[in-house]
């Protein structure tokens, strides 16, 4: 919209979303104020938006607390980010390239029921898959976590098939013609090529797993092996009805979860934008 | 039947074009079709094995009776029965599930709409504005809920300070039964933004012939959004209700953290997975958790089908206009 804007319609514009962004913002603030409160404002919860205190002490802190090992927490998170990325990123590229460059009887219907599960609620196969990985031995470890991700995601499959149709398919018949059989195809041409589409699933499964809560918590079982997002909530419990939580502390622990993501977001929006964007407007069309 | 051993039997001369010419060519796309399939074989593997495997299971789960332990035994139709003629809780779940997703939904698409519309005029320093408006967004729920507590305490809290300022004595939100539903849809409105990107980009993918042809024609800026902009935008807006319709249903993490609070009044929040949660990984009753999850699935089903099934009514696509 082109339009040119009259100075009063700018004013009130930028009034209006400064009041919006102002709220926006507000609750990261006190985030921040929270996790620099001494513990005697922490038990008489008398926090303020804008910091009075500055214990960046509490940081160090959060790491030694005697009951949480938070360290071992993002450790935790990070390993099954990374194994969820790898089996993502390899996987679902590798069964888009299939549904991009192949033609087969059943293709169509195959897609169709691609894009379908995408709409099934999780809760559905949340018990039968407990009870799967129940009886493989699979409770108190990773492997309910990173295993499934080594079949595909739809969406992450789909994003990256409208990525890999887009590219000229003559790139492909060259390489037949020199011999390359279809795996050297995807390994050598497609896969190099793809790399925006993949580092925005790489981003998307970071951001998915690094604050997953719900599988985790019934999978994992023991508090050690918790992620850092199931973990935050543990500290925020009480043990004893009259007892409060160390607020400043579970706020240190609530930025450490958050940072990340804002760090990723900032290095990766121009990716997430474009993907995100493109599949929900294929979505749409 | 009596044409098939003709079709078997081709004459000397077709068979040798045929190995020649067409025989080569079945060949290659017989062999495409086994490395298509080799190709997506994991994905049909886990599609088969985590998908749809464990959903007939599941459907049979919700027939059973079983505490995980025991061998599972079939009860029929009584998990379905109880949940909706003896079970008070489902009951509360379904309603604050509902009442949630009503007020959340419309009120995201309002809100979400009026941003995009100020975001998208062609003035310096959007592009900040809309980076500070994603932001939430990105924020773990869990994190969101704990600070969140703090958005809402009585007395101190963020919002009853902001409240306080015009004169107005705030409810204490989150202890409430009737204002705790309100207090979440406040804490989910907050990550509005990525509606607003979807808007914003369909926004910047009008052309601007419709909106310069409106201008000599003197159409208002009024006429401009409800006349051009609201229905070009109509499939993004379909798009991000879906979507939020779906999720909205779907809520969880900050119903389970915050029901853990005792001082929380847990029959004005529970909504259907938590409770679904509750049934079966701490009561350890699985069929009738199952049968949760199907009633969950046919409520998003319906919910679907009843938007895209209205959508011809009120979504407009571009293709139309050539027809």
């Amino acid at each position: 919209m082109n339009r040119r804007v009259s100075l009063a319609e700018a004013l009130s514009t930028y009034a209006i979303l400064l009041a919006i962004g102002v709220a926006v913002l507000a609750p990261f603030l006190l985030m921040i104020s929270v996790s620099l409160a001494s513990d005697s404002t922490t038990v008489k919860m008398t926090f303020t938006l804008l910091p009075r205190e500055f214990e960046f002490n509490n940081y160090a802190r959060a790491f030694n607390s005697p009951t949480i090992d938070l360290g071992r927490h993002i450790l935790n998170s990070l390993f099954i980010v990374a194994g969820s990325i790898i089996g993502q990123v390899l996987v679902s590229s590798f069964v888009a390239y299939g549904f991009a460059r192949f033609n087969a009887p059943g293709k169509n219907v195959l897609f169709l029921i691609l894009l379908g599960t995408m709409m099934i609620p999780g809760a559905v196969t949340l018990i039968p898959q407990f009870a799967l990985y129940r009886s493989l031995g699979w409770l108190g470890t990773y492997a309910p976590l990173i295993v499934p991700n080594f079949f595909g995601g739809a969406f992450n499959i789909f994003l990256i098939r409208q990525f890999i149709t887009r590219l000229p398919a003559e790139l492909d018949e060259a390489a037949k013609m020199d011999g390359v059989g279809p795996i050297g195809i995807f390994w050598h041409i497609i896969f190099p090529l793809i790399r925006p589409i993949t580092v925005a699933v790489a981003i998307l499964t970071f951001q998915f797993n690094w604050s997953w809560f719900l599988e985790p918590l019934i999978y994992l079982q023991d508090a050690e092996k918790m992620p850092l997002a199931v973990a935050v909530r543990t500290m925020s419990a009480t043990t004893s009805a009259g007892a409060t939580p160390m607020w400043n502390l579970v706020m240190v622990a609530s930025m450490l979860l958050t940072l990340p993501m804002l760090i990723v977001f900032f290095f990766g929006q121009k990716y997430v934008f474009e993907a995100n964007i493109s599949g929900g407007s294929a979505a749409i069309k | 039947m009596a044409a098939a051993p003709d079709e078997s039997l081709p004459l000397a001369h077709e068979t040798k074009a045929l190995r020649r010419g067409r025989g080569k060519f079945l060949s290659a796309r017989r062999r495409e079709s086994i490395w298509f399939y080799i190709i997506i074989s994991p994905w049909l593997i886990g599609l088969l094995l985590l998908l749809a495997g464990p959903m007939l299971y599941s459907i049979y789960l919700s027939f059973t009776d079983w505490n995980l332990f025991d061998a599972p035994s079939w009860i029929g139709l009584d998990n379905y029965i109880r949940l909706f003629t003896r079970d008070r809780t489902f009951g509360y779940a379904l309603t604050n599930t509902f009442v949630y997703t009503f007020l959340y939904v419309p009120l995201n698409m309002v809100l979400s709409l009026a941003i995009a519309y100020l975001l998208n005029k062609s003035l310096p320093g959007m592009r900040i504005f809309r980076t500070a408006i994603y932001l939430p967004y990105v924020v773990p729920v869990v994190a969101t809920t704990m600070v969140f507590r703090w958005v809402f305490a009585p007395e101190s809290g963020l919002l009853n300070s902001f409240l306080a300022l015009f004169g107005i004595d705030g409810p204490a939100w989150l202890l409430n039964p009737g204002w705790v539903k309100i207090a979440l849809v406040i804490m989910s409105l907050w990550g509005v933004g990525s509606s607003v990107v979807f808007l914003l980009a369909g926004m910047q993918g009008i052309p601007v012939e419709l909106y310069e042809a409106a201008s000599i024609d003197g159409a208002t800026e009024h006429h401009r959004f409800f006349r051009i902009t609201l229905p070009m935008l109509s499939p993004v807006i379909f798009f991000n209700m879906i979507m939020n319709i779906i999720a909205s249903l779907q809520t969880f993490t900050q119903v389970y953290i915050l029901n853990l609070d005792p001082n929380t009044p847990s029959n004005a929040i529970i909504m259907i997975i938590p409770y679904l949660f509750d049934n079966a990984f701490r009561f350890n009753k699985m069929g009738y958790a199952s049968a949760i999850a199907w009633v969950l699935f046919i409520i998003i089903f319906a919910f679907t089908l009843l938007v895209i099934r209205s959508s011809s009514a009120w979504v407009f696509y571009e293709s139309e206009m050539k027809r």
